[in-house]
């Protein structure tokens, strides 16, 4: 769906959803929104697996966040597998409790 | 006994107490802190564990209405006693009612590093308060283990002084706006033969890399490793956007800390951008906030339309200590 020298979005079949691998910085933070936010189907909750995501900075969160934000209040985005990395950014800038994003425990293939 | 500061305030009050011995530092903070209390305020000690002691027992049951915390971990970086002092006092204070503090970020062992931002901090207090809610800001400093220089500092971040048991005005303050000037206190030396790394949008994948590389090489453990390498990406992303679009980074080693450095031609004239905690809004700027939390100190200067930002993180100190095989430690202590 999209890709670069140091990151990839691609669908992933169970849950149905998408997944980033690699490095999100500010080089790519906004194709990687664009490429989120084409990509999630229309109605039900997305399903965004971040386990290999190897480093992400605050701009790519920001994104995250927007795309989060976008979807409340009727809709959350289902995070799986948030690495350490981002749950400090997350904690540390003051995005641990936010409306629309949700770390998600469906079991599926993360 | 040292008279009482001030009876009232109708604005921020910041006040340094000059103090010498145990018992001139109880007759200046007692009376202040009783004050407080008699009025019904909020009282903050920010200090010591050792002076937080002498205080509870100068105050006896008194000490139970006094909020105290650990200044050597709140003020381990400097730059995060503005947001716990702003917490304070959003969190507490009332309308038409004043709040007192005491905050002792100055003591004799500070690194000539940390003393450099523990005297910005002490001028960015009247930036981040000067214009807001009323409250007194009680500042010690022990004159018989400070250096004259750092008192004459006190005397010029501080708009009122307790010299000598009386409080006055102090003639040396410089003013809130000069308090928030850029900042431009010479930087220590780049040891000579550091590499310099100059990055653009592209490369900040490098920047992460070499900050990574030479923290491991010294010592630092992965996570610190991690955590630099996160700080030090978003100073270089600020270089990109509001630094000219490039900047270089350079990182070495330094008194047991990784030092990592970035330049760029941009001119930082936020003075509380790195220490005003984040608002809801995603857009709010995050980045030098993230980096004070991550790093043990941060120190952020403008020369001749050129930024600096260094990030210190201190190396783990059991990894420092270079246990030797066989039981000796390597560190000669039979003097």
């Amino acid at each position: 769906m999209f890709a670069d020298n140091h990151l990839v979005v691609m669908r992933t079949a169970r849950p149905g959803g998408l997944m980033v691998a690699g490095e999100i910085d500010i080089s790519n933070t906004a194709s990687v929104a664009d490429s989120l936010r084409d990509g999630f189907e229309d109605g039900a909750d997305p399903h965004l697996d971040l386990s290999r995501v190897s480093f992400c900075d605050v701009s790519g969160i920001r994104a995250l966040v927007s795309l989060a934000l976008e979807l409340a209040p009727n809709r959350r985005l289902l995070v799986h597998g948030l690495p350490p990395q981002l749950e400090t950014v997350l904690k540390v800038t003051g995005w641990a409790d936010l409306p629309g994003l949700e770390l998600c425990s469906c079991g599926g293939d993360d | 006994m040292i008279e009482p500061s001030t009876a009232r305030a109708d604005r921020f009050r910041h006040e340094a107490l000059f103090y010498s011995g145990r018992s001139e530092f109880i007759n200046g903070t007692v009376p202040f802190i009783r004050e407080g209390l008699t009025a019904g305020e909020p009282v903050l000690v920010v200090e010591s564990l050792e002076k937080i002691q002498t205080l509870r027992t100068a105050l006896e049951e008194d000490a139970d209405r006094v909020f105290f915390a650990d200044m050597s971990a709140v003020g381990a970086n400097p730059a995060r006693i503005i947001p716990a002092w702003q917490d304070f006092v959003t969190r507490y204070g009332v309308p038409g009612k004043s709040l007192r503090g005491i905050g002792e970020p100055i003591w004799s062992t500070r690194t000539a590093d940390e003393l450099a931002e523990c005297q910005r901090h002490e001028s960015l207090l009247n930036v981040a308060f000067g214009h807001g809610r009323p409250w007194l800001l009680l500042c010690p400093y022990d004159t018989a283990a400070l250096d004259s220089a750092v008192i004459d500092e006190a005397r010029r971040s501080h708009e009122f002084v307790v010299d000598g048991g009386s409080s006055r005005e102090s003639e040396h303050f410089r003013g809130i706006e000069a308090c928030g000037a850029p900042f431009s206190v010479p930087l220590r030396p780049t040891p000579a033969g550091i590499d310099e790394l100059t990055f653009e949008r592209d490369g900040l994948r490098h920047v992460r890399e070499l900050v990574r590389k030479h923290s491991i090489v010294v010592g630092l453990d992965q996570s610190k490793a991690d955590n630099l390498a996160l700080a030090a990406n978003e100073v270089a992303t600020n270089s990109i956007v509001h630094g000219g679009g490039r900047g270089t980074v350079r990182v070495w080693e330094d008194a047991g800390r990784v030092i990592c450095e970035v330049r760029d031609r941009g001119v930082f004239d936020l003075p509380l951008a790195d220490r005003e905690a984040p608002g809801p809004d995603p857009s709010s700027p995050r980045g030098l906030w993230l980096a004070n939390q991550l790093c043990d100190l941060l120190q952020i200067r403008t020369f001749h339309g050129e930024t600096a930002v260094r990030l210190h993180m201190r190396l783990d100190p059991r990894v420092n200590l270079r246990v030797l095989p066989g039981g000796s430690n390597g560190v000669d202590l039979a003097h």
